[in-house]
């Protein structure tokens, strides 16, 4: 089977079920060569673990925990990116409680994302207490105590300092922003940069936005925390020295360009571009600018339209944390509902191409995620169907096709503009209140330049309620039809007890329909079917007809 | 000066056979609206006197300002025929009065579809041609498509009052000049005429052609000639006509027809024609232009013609034009032509019918259109939408081809995508009222009969642009119409204002109901963009958009080409993708199609809603597929309708047509976007090798083969010699011969290649042909006004996709710099991913 030229490929294929080691490869776990050198700094080569627990800053940790010696569970949560550091930083943890009895558990591979704190995950071990490592979003968790050590990577300030100066003009207003783990390092960049450049500003980690169980260790930032801020940005208030001018609506509208220590992930980095005049990214990794390119509201604005006459809406949750989720889904439920479109509720852990692409009748899906790393973007058309925020839902399901530019992440206000929506539309209705007889034509795509019927799947539904309401519809001659019409409406959609299932309606558009359908178009086919015949018996791993083979062999 | 009244006219839209549908079609300016002029002056809406200037098909203010035609207009006509003529008809007749439905259509290449929305609903062409000009490249076009749809045409030579006024040719000269131009006619007509019409060449003698100036109101057919002189010489007037064309002398020493050109003593002899036809004309115009005062009243008096008082004291053109009208009647001539030669819709129908129905042709519904049966159940076709007074509304504009339609009745409204037995694209709804369309304004009727031509309204919200109206759940879809060009230039449109957005998407949608043509859509960067068959085309729709659909200010990006990517070879070698567990793998290559076929499907000639048995055999019999292969074709892309084709060619897999639809799925995104820069497929037709499948169906899902074939298929077309295409125009200029050197030189400068360069015979005039692509034609026509003192007019259109020879992926070559620019306008990255992302090691 190793050539696959076409000779072979005529050849009828050996049964799917045949258990080759061939045919089973399990995806082999590839061992990257992680490269802790450039945040660790040039000490880890000689002295890993005390460069480690310096990075981490362990021993405020392990303050922070003595503390407080309720907290007995600890877990200890890991993005993909520091995983390879959690057996050493656990072992040095847990020899700093040597005689205390402190249970500690790794958490990683985050099922949502993972700046975000695995509420759940830790749950399962009943943990009194989360230390998130890494990057982090800092959104409100539901209960429990939270310790970030973001890390604290080592940086070339001068070497930034020069790239900086390549970038920018002497007037430029500038404002200097990085990931959490850098943004220690803002403060003295802009000490350098400032005598220079009299317009820059600079962001710092908005501390206000913390609970008051959560605590952030190895980040010192006393300094900063009496100015007072021109702006707050999502999680990052803007400052400077002098006094300048407070941003009254958006950075960009003020004229501000972005220089951004660290590749934010892509969510982010969107937020960010709508944010700023432009936005430029100095990569520490390997020391370098990367402009681009970047991802595209206007692409949003496409998937806004998608949207608009999408007849079945995915739901995707892909946070168990985050506050207000349950909210939100209950008024994207509720808008949806009142756009008369199908909506399905999904959770399917990590997303993939593959997961998403296996429920086909979904239209578009609307993720429900952390705004810095929940929100997946698909950059290079992977995804099957597209997928949006709960804000562009909002946006699409406003009956006036609106755009503002934003990109909104903070569930608060998308369930401010649904409450919103959802009155207006309240109101509406009540004033078109008639009959509107043409309420079932089909809508202009303006994507694809065709009118679709099938954006609305659920009127169907109320044209039932409607008939069954008043038994004597005065419908003349088209009653019986329409009837049949009902059943299975002009979308394709199904009536399932009440209610219009569009995924049954697609199955019903198969070709293929179930075994022996592929048959029915064939000139001998055969409505009494074939004879029966034995077929093969044993187990899956090895059928009969299987050791058979084996042994002959 | 009405001479008819709606109630009049309809009750002759139940005397089916009394009815002609019929479209003027021509070149751009070779004078169809001023020549319906005088059709519509002759049904009396508008005044005499005005026939001639006032472009009364020209409704849009535009149309009147350009003077081009921009939509056809359509409008009733009334006619009276006389016994004798009505005798001489040779289908069935029902009376003397007669109902003609004219469609006035544009001439300039970028609103063909329009001429072809015209052509479904009616029967017959009157084909306009300048004597002076020829038939010229949309001459052609026209009537090519009016043979596609079993149109019978006529042809009308009009302008000849130029070619005496202007070029003074001799008699001899002009009726070479005629007989070549009804040549040209009948060499495209048999080169594309369908068995089914039988011969439907045009020949003067038996009066399907007529010459005359629409200008002047003029016109005759040798049949009017022949029925004067039958009289004279007492002879059989079909035999006179036959004598009055041709190689036919008459040897006036010797009362005698010959069909020699000399006589018995070598002496040359005139020729009939120019005896008999021209020699009159000939002399009036030579009289009165000559203003030979005496001579005038003598040759009146002779031709039968009486002037009114105040008409006497007239000279020159003017007095020309009174005696030309009087003496030939445009109208006449014409109306006896169309009347006596075009066919009822209850003759068309009977042999388009099945070209028409998508359904079996012996189903009930098909029948019914073969005898254009009035009380069968309704089938409709709309053809178009035009814009009502009620902004944002429209009448939908159709041919009733069986059945009646009433206001008030409800129908199933079918769109193009409607099948039978599904609920897709399908409502029940009423027709509010039925209107006659009589150019700008519309006359109400309360019912229509088959083999009329009617505008609905209450309709136009179920419908984009075309569709069928029937009554029974039976029926299938009307075919729908496929259009001669395509829309390659596109402009992305933005509004100025933000808050101006809804109005600018109300606008888009009003747009593309109002333009058959036209399309709208978002590109792949969130862009709306606007595509139009031609710079003119796009120019007035833009027009319309901004000033008249969305009534808002726009920003307008310069124009660009859509392009498509293709692949020249096979695979190089097998293309392997694995599912995302690694559980299935397709195994494919990708090969191009021969442009024939693609060709073929683009022009529904190949229908992926064929009945897949019959389909095969064309394939295997016009265009040399295998069978089997032609029989295992799972789906055509994109949209299920496009040139791009995936062959099952696996031999006994296991549970593989349970995956049919993921891969048919996946298909159609991939060929929507390409690998390269996300322009559609085309031509491209890939072959399934083999399948290797999960033994249980969750692993084998959608989720798992739906990337896996795209990745698959983006492996096999890159690994086969993968190419864009750009589209070429077909250019064709006239000129005087000075002007030809300053084609050229603007030609070699824009990739412009030189089809062909000739001489129009008995004219100064050159016709040059080239194809150019269209990425070179934005500007071509000012600057090739600027090269040749503005002698040379293009006209353009739509040709051919040709694939660009350089490698895309090189971002060096021609190709790749296009590919390049694209990507960073979609904001993708900018060096094409190779084969090997797509591919999977076994």
């Amino acid at each position: 089977m190793s050539e696959s030229g076409a000779g072979d490929a005529t050849v009828a294929p050996v049964l799917s079920t045949v258990a080759d080691d061939d045919v089973f490869v399990l995806q082999k776990y590839e061992t990257l060569e992680k490269e802790r050198l450039f945040y660790l700094g040039p000490r880890c080569k000689d002295d890993l673990s005390g460069s480690i627990d310096e990075y981490y800053a362990l021993d405020e940790i392990a303050q922070q925990l003595k503390r407080h010696a309720d907290w007995r569970k600890i877990t200890l949560q890991f993005p993909d990116s520091l995983v390879h550091d959690s057996s050493l930083v656990t072992q040095l943890l847990q020899d700093k409680f040597r005689d205390d009895d402190r249970q500690f558990w790794v958490v990683a591979d985050t099922a949502y994302s993972a700046c975000c704190v695995d509420e759940v995950a830790s749950e399962h071990v009943s943990a009194d207490v989360v230390v998130h490592f890494g990057d982090a979003c800092l959104n409100a968790v539901q209960t429990l105590p939270v310790v970030y050590s973001f890390g604290r990577p080592q940086l070339d300030l001068s070497h930034v300092v020069n790239r900086f100066k390549e970038q920018y003009e002497k007037d430029d207003k500038v404002c200097l922003m990085a990931n959490a783990p850098y943004t220690r390092h803002i403060r003295a960049l802009y000490d350098e940069l400032k005598s220079e450049y009299p317009n820059l500003i600079y962001a710092q980690i908005n501390k206000n936005l913390l609970e008051h169980n959560c605590t952030i260790v190895g980040h010192n930032s006393e300094a900063d925390a009496q100015r007072e801020p021109i702006f707050s940005l999502g999680n990052r208030v803007l400052l400077a020295d002098d006094a300048v001018e407070p941003i009254s609506s958006k950075p960009m509208d003020a004229g501000y360009h972005l220089f951004y220590i660290n590749i934010p992930q892509d969510p982010h980095l969107l937020f960010l571009t709508t944010q700023f005049q432009s936005v430029k990214l100095y990569d520490p990794k390997n020391a370098d600018i990367s402009q681009g390119p970047f991802p595209s509201l206007m692409k949003r604005y496409k998937y806004m339209h998608i949207a608009r006459t999408a007849g079945c809406i995915g739901i995707l949750v892909n946070t168990l944390s985050l506050r207000n989720t349950k909210e939100t889904i209950n008024a994207l439920i509720e808008l949806i509902r009142s756009n008369d479109k199908k909506h399905y509720l999904f959770v399917v852990g990590k997303p993939n191409v593959a997961k998403l692409a296996n429920f086909e009748p979904v239209d578009i899906w609307c993720v429900l995620g952390c705004g810095q790393g929940g929100i997946i973007l698909d950059q290079y058309n992977e995804f099957y169907k597209p997928i949006i925020t709960p804000y562009e839902l909002t946006l699409a399901l406003n009956e006036e096709v609106t755009w503002t530019g934003n990109w909104v992440v903070d569930f608060k206000q998308v369930l401010n503009d649904i409450g919103k929506q959802i009155e207006q539309s309240d109101t509406n209705a009540d004033s078109n209140g008639g009959v509107d007889s043409d309420e079932d034509k089909p809508e202009f795509d303006l994507v694809t330049g065709k009118s679709v019927s099938t954006s609305r799947p659920l009127r169907q539904l109320r044209h039932l309620e409607l008939e069954a309401a008043d038994g004597s519809s005065n419908n003349d001659s088209s009653t019986s039809s329409s009837q049949g019409l009902t059943q299975r409406s002009t979308n394709g959609g199904v009536i399932i007890k009440g209610t219009v299932s569009t995924s049954a309606g697609y199955l019903q558009n198969r070709a293929w329909s179930g075994l022996g359908s592929d048959f029915q178009g064939q000139e001998d086919f055969d409505e009494d079917g074939a004879t029966v015949e034995e077929g093969r018996s044993g187990i899956a791993s090895k059928y009969e007809s299987d050791l058979q083979k084996a042994k002959r062999s | 000066m009405v001479a008819f009244t709606v109630d009049q006219m309809r009750s002759l839209m139940d005397k089916v056979a009394n009815v002609r549908n019929m479209s003027v079609i021509a070149h751009v300016d070779h004078g169809k609206s001023t020549l319906t002029d005088s059709l519509v002056q002759k049904a009396g809406i508008i005044s005499a006197a005005k026939a001639g200037e006032a472009r009364f098909m020209d409704t849009r203010k535009d149309e009147q300002e350009r003077g081009i035609t921009i939509k056809s207009t359509a409008i009733s006509l009334f006619a009276e025929m006389s016994d004798t003529d009505v005798k001489d008809i040779k289908q069935k007749v029902d009376g003397n009065s007669f109902l003609v439905n004219l469609i006035d259509s544009p001439g300039h290449v970028d609103f063909s579809s329009e001429v072809t929305a015209a052509l479904r609903i009616t029967d017959g062409a009157l084909v306009v041609v300048d004597t002076v000009e020829g038939v010229c490249v949309q001459t052609e076009t026209v009537l090519r498509q009016a043979l596609g749809e079993r149109i019978k045409p006529v042809v009308c030579i009009n302008k000849v009052d130029r070619a005496l006024l202007e070029l003074q040719v001799t008699k001899e000269d002009l009726y070479q000049s005629f007989s070549r131009t009804v040549e040209s006619v009948n060499v495209i007509v048999s080169t594309y005429a369908d068995e089914v019409l039988g011969d439907v060449q045009v020949y003067p003698s038996q009066g399907t052609v007529a010459f005359g100036s629409g200008l002047h109101g003029w016109a005759f057919t040798i049949r009017q000639f022949a029925n004067r002189y039958a009289k004279k010489f007492g002879v059989d007037k079909n035999k006179m006509m036959e004598k009055l064309w041709g190689d036919s002398y008459f040897n006036p020493k010797t009362k005698k027809w010959t069909n020699k050109d000399t006589d018995a003593d070598g002496k040359p002899l005139e020729r009939a024609f120019n005896m008999f036809v021209l020699d009159p004309i000939f002399r009036l115009f030579a009289a009165i232009m000559n203003f030979k005062k005496d001579e005038i009243p003598v040759l009146l008096e002779k031709l039968e013609i009486n002037l009114k008082a105040d008409e006497k004291d007239l000279e020159g053109k003017a007095l020309l034009k009174v005696v030309m009208k009087k003496f030939l009647p445009a109208a006449d001539a014409l109306m006896e032509m169309i009347v006596m030669h075009l066919p009822s819709p209850v003759t068309a129908q009977n042999y388009r019918a099945e070209q028409l129905y998508e359904g079996p042709s012996d189903d009930q519904f098909c029948q019914a259109i073969k005898k254009c049966d009035p009380t069968s159940d309704l089938m409709l076709y709309v053809s178009k939408m035009i814009p009502t007074s009620d902004k944002g509304r429209f009448y939908a504009f159709g041919r009733v081809f069986a059945g009646t339609v009433k206001s008030g009745q409800k129908v199933r409204i079918q769109g193009p995508n409607y099948v039978p037995g599904k609920k897709d694209d399908l409502f029940l709804k009423a027709v509010q009222r039925i209107v006659l369309m009589m150019g700008s304004r519309t006359e109400p009727i309360d019912d229509c009969p088959a083999g009329n031509i009617v505008g609905l309204v209450g309709i136009d919200q179920f419908l984009l642009k075309t569709g069928t109206l029937t009554t029974n759940e039976a029926a299938h879809n009307m075919k729908v119409m496929k259009f001669s060009v395509s829309p390659v230039v596109q402009v992305a449109v933005e509004v100025k204002n933000a808050n101006d957005l809804p109005k600018l998407v109300e606008g888009l949608k009003r747009l593309s109901k109002s333009d058959p043509c036209v399309m709208t859509y978002i590109s792949e960067s969130g862009e709306h963009i606007v595509a139009g068959t031609g710079e003119l085309h796009l120019e007035i729709c833009l027009q319309d958009l901004e000033n008249d659909h969305a009534a808002i200010p726009l920003k307008i990006s310069p124009p660009v080409v859509a392009y498509r990517e293709t692949v020249e070879g096979e695979s190089s070698q097998v293309a392997l993708s694995k599912s995302p567990n690694k559980h299935n793998r397709i195994y494919l290559k990708a090969e191009p199609i021969d442009e024939e076929v693609s060709l073929a499907i683009e022009n529904g000639k190949i229908n992926p809603r064929d009945d897949f048995k019959a389909r095969a055999r064309v394939m295997a019999d016009d265009y040399g597929w295998d069978v089997t292969d032609a029989r295992k074709i799972w789906c055509f892309g994109p949209d299920g309708n496009g040139p791009n084709l995936v062959i099952d060619q696996t031999k006994a897999v296991q549970y593989l047509n349970e995956i049919k639809d993921s891969v048919v799925a996946a298909f159609q995104w991939a060929s929507k976007e390409g690998p390269i820069f996300g322009e559609q497929m085309r031509s491209v037709r890939v072959n399934i090798l083999d399948v290797t499948l999960h033994a249980d169906a969750i692993h084998r899902g959608g989720g798992q083969i739906i990337p896996t074939m795209r990745r698959a298929t983006y492996a096999g077309f890159l690994l086969a010699e993968p190419r864009i295409q750009e589209p070429v125009f077909m250019v064709e200029i006239q000129c005087p011969e000075q002007a030809v050197g300053g084609i050229y030189s603007v030609l070699n400068k824009r990739r412009g290649q030189v089809v062909s360069e000739e001489q129009r015979p008995g004219t100064p005039l050159f016709t040059v042909k080239a194809h150019l692509p269209v990425n070179e034609s934005f500007g071509f026509t000012g600057e090739l006004r600027q090269a040749t003192g503005g002698q040379a007019f293009p006209q353009m259109v739509f040709d051919h996709w040709s694939s660009l020879s350089s490698d895309p992926l090189d971002p060096e070559t021609k190709a790749g710099q296009i590919v390049t620019a694209a990507r960073k306008r979609h904001g993708m990255k900018e060096e094409v991913p190779g084969w090997q992302e797509y591919y999977d090691k076994l």
